[in-house]
């Protein structure tokens, strides 16, 4: 018997589909943007079936339960690709001409760090210069990372040793977001949170007064899939935070798993979905979002994404600072985390081409994301006040 | 809300849990000798159903044996990719039961016919986040692999100019149950993904989770398959159930019309729905990872024909 023809079954593999991104909106908790799950994956119905059993089900697993209160979703298609976050139509980036008209007319800058004032360890040229004019002009500065190995403490540290002073209240890492969001739900000193995570979690866990389990020490820890073993958990274990592991092994999923399973009531919160990180300047490295996605395989569940692009974090911004949305410029490398953060919350956005996104990127017609202005590093908003006057 | 009202809301629940329950029906004496009669070849999943871990479950050697002496094929697909179907059937030999290898289909034997009917060029390597039942079969089919349990034991040396090398041959990269699931795993394959041209992402299943063991659940290779559709942001082809990628070997060698199969399982998103594509029979049992008011709930959309507790029910009804 001949061999099936497959070929046409697989037409479509290898086009490299991004997947679709549903937008959250929490009645209380606003803007909880992420990523959705890949949705069903490609069924190979078997070309030998008669025609009228050729049906491609749906195969999507039985539904999420919503993780926590009452959400409407709106998914955007990739292939609607000037739909920005906001239903509004928005038009190509513009290149940035004239740097002064943006500083005027935005009270705070929130800068990203990767790809944006450092890469890797080294500091991108001219920061420090940009920074100081900004500050000299009254702006207030906040660098928002997704990163959350890092506590801010740490990152306050980080900021040092690369000769900028930027001080610890400035700095919100993802980490810290994970806390203040526990905190900001007031979830209870005498319940637990299991992190599958590095230590800047952890550290924010613990200034922020919660108790928590797992982290890199659970690395350590094996399992035998053999008779008669049993993994316990802790049924007081409330919340369960997921972000980027270089620590990450079966026993951590099984034991995040059993807590969102089987505790009753039990969150499941994501720090970030991002897909690659820059781990090392010279490569992209498997992000948070892979992590993200393996408890969301085994759960079947989705998570609350406290990190960018989810406004969480511009929420919590502009209620510690008392500033209007309208005031803030995002600066960002990247479109799916930070331009669509800065959409998401209502503000101006700048991308910049020091990081991971090149020009050629923004402007395919794969992109769907269109931020307000583009520029090749922040220095130009010194370089380029300096060429109108 | 008034006390009117929600009296009204109730019945319209219990109504609605009415017609769902209508829609699942319970296997009894007179479905399950009609059953018996117009299928000609039972399809078994293995966990859940067949045992739970390398634990039997009650009942399950003389349901089959019945099954045998009343003339019919036995054929058992599993999800399950940490064996390979040879050793499966040693499997099944320890535990007492007569089952031979062409009996078996396990995913990890359909990532290797996958890759063998793509006519995948042996000058190519495969890339395993999965265990041993992966490397065996790709092996016997002829391939080169690499990663498997053995890269589970590398870890990074974490410094500033570290830098991650990846083989540029990796044309496909095959995603199942790996137990042995960690950060240089994740990368290798993401890089594989992402930077090779055209190579293919192919995962085994993608169950959330399963017996692997007889005292619990754990995840199941949806999990792995997740995460790395979370790096790449790529979706997989998928070989397992409920894709009918494997009936086409299953029509091959039995010859049966697939209208004459019935699909044995225990799981609704995966060997319910893998059934109902094939045009199969469809039975759910009880005896693994869902409950009855899971089934009956209203957000399940996914009917089996029947349902019964466990497999030994289905002998034990045709008795009374």
């Amino acid at each position: 018997m001949r061999p099936p023809q497959l070929s046409l079954l697989l037409k479509d593999h290898g086009k490299g589909e991004s997947f679709e991104m549903l937008i959250t909106r929490g009645a209380s908790h606003s803007f909880l943007a992420h990523y959705s799950p890949p949705s069903s994956p490609k069924t190979l119905i078997s070309p030998l079936l008669p025609k009228r059993r050729r049906l491609f089900s749906s195969l999507l697993p039985p539904s999420f339960s919503s993780s926590h209160s009452s959400v409407a979703r709106r998914t955007l298609g990739r292939r609607n690709s000037t739909m920005g976050a906001s239903s509004a139509v928005r038009g190509s980036a513009q290149k940035l001409e004239n740097a002064d008209e943006l500083i005027d007319s935005v009270e705070t800058f929130i800068f990203d760090c990767d790809g944006v004032i450092w890469k890797g360890d080294s500091l991108i040229d001219g920061v420090p210069e940009t920074l100081d004019m900004l500050r000299s002009k009254g702006k207030r500065l906040v660098f928002v990372t997704n990163n959350s190995t890092k506590s801010r403490k740490q990152y306050g540290k980080k900021f040092e040793t690369l000769g900028l002073s930027v001080g610890e209240e400035e700095i919100f890492a993802s980490s810290f977001a994970a806390a203040a969001y526990l905190k900001s739900i007031d979830f209870p000193k005498d319940k637990k949170v299991y992190v599958i995570g590095e230590d800047g979690i952890l550290k924010e866990l613990e200034l922020a007064g919660f108790q928590y389990l797992g982290g890199p020490a659970d690395g350590e820890k094996k399992i035998e899939l053999k008779p008669g073993f049993y993994m316990e958990h802790d049924e007081n274990v409330g919340a369960v935070v997921v972000g980027f592991d270089r620590y990450f092994n079966y026993y951590k999923v099984q034991y995040g798993t059993l807590c969102i399973r089987e505790n009753p009531g039990c969150l499941f919160i994501a720090t970030n979905r991002d897909a690659v990180t820059h781990l090392t300047d010279a490569q992209e490295w498997a992000g948070g979002g892979s992590m993200v996605g393996s408890l969301c395989g085994s759960t079947q569940r989705e998570p609350i994404v406290v990190g960018k692009p989810s406004t969480f974090m511009m929420d919590y911004l502009s209620n510690k600072f008392g500033i209007l949305k309208s005031q803030i410029c995002m600066v960002g490398d990247r479109l799916d985390t930070d331009i669509l953060f800065g959409q998401n919350g209502g503000c101006k956005t700048l991308l910049v081409l020091s990081g991971v996104t090149t020009l050629q990127m923004l402007q395919s017609p794969n992109n769907s994301i269109q931020p307000d202005l583009y520029t090749n590093k922040i220095s130009d908003f010194v370089t380029l006040k300096a060429a109108t006057v | 809300m008034a006390a009117g009202e929600a009296q009204e809301g109730s019945e319209e629940r219990r109504e609605g849990e009415a017609l769902m329950a209508n829609r699942v029906r319970p296997l009894s004496p007179q479905t399950a000798r009609s059953l018996v009669e117009s299928i000609d070849a039972f399809l078994f999943d293995c966990d859940g159903v067949i045992w739970k871990g390398d634990k039997l479950i009650e009942g399950v050697p003389e349901a089959l044996q019945a099954l045998r002496s009343m003339g019919k094929k036995l054929v058992f697909v599993t999800n399950n990719s940490r064996k390979s179907r040879k050793q499966y059937a040693k499997k099944f030999a320890a535990l007492g039961l007569d089952v031979s290898e062409d009996e078996i289909f396990s995913s990890s034997f359909a990532a290797a016919m996958f890759l063998k009917l793509k006519n995948f060029p042996k000058d190519k390597k495969v890339y395993v986040v999965g265990e041993e039942g992966i490397l065996e079969e790709l092996e016997l089919a002829g391939f080169t692999c690499l990663g498997g349990p053995g890269d589970g034991k590398k870890s990074l040396q974490l410094k500033s100019d570290l830098w991650f090398e990846h083989d540029k041959n990796v044309g496909a990269v095959i995603v199942g149950l790996d137990q042995y699931i960690n950060f240089y795993k994740l990368q290798y394959a993401t890089l594989c993904i992402r930077e090779n041209p055209g190579c293919l992402f192919i995962a085994t299943n993608r169950d959330a989770v399963g017996h692997f063991t007889d005292l619990q659940e754990w995840p199941g290779a949806g999990c792995m398959v997740a995460a790395i559709c979370g790096s790449t942001q790529r979706e997989p082809i998928v070989v397992g159930k409920p894709s009918t990628f494997v009936m086409d070997f299953l029509l091959e060698r039995f010859q049966i019309d697939t209208s004459k199969m019935c699909m044995v399982g225990d799981r609704l998103d995966t060997d319910i729905l893998f059934g109902q594509n094939a045009g199969c029979k469809t039975l759910l049992v009880l005896s693994g990872v869902t409950t009855l008011s899971e089934l009956q709930s209203p957000s399940n959309s996914i009917h089996p024909d029947y349902y019964a507790r466990s497999v030994s029910d289905v002998i034990e009804l045709l008795r009374t």
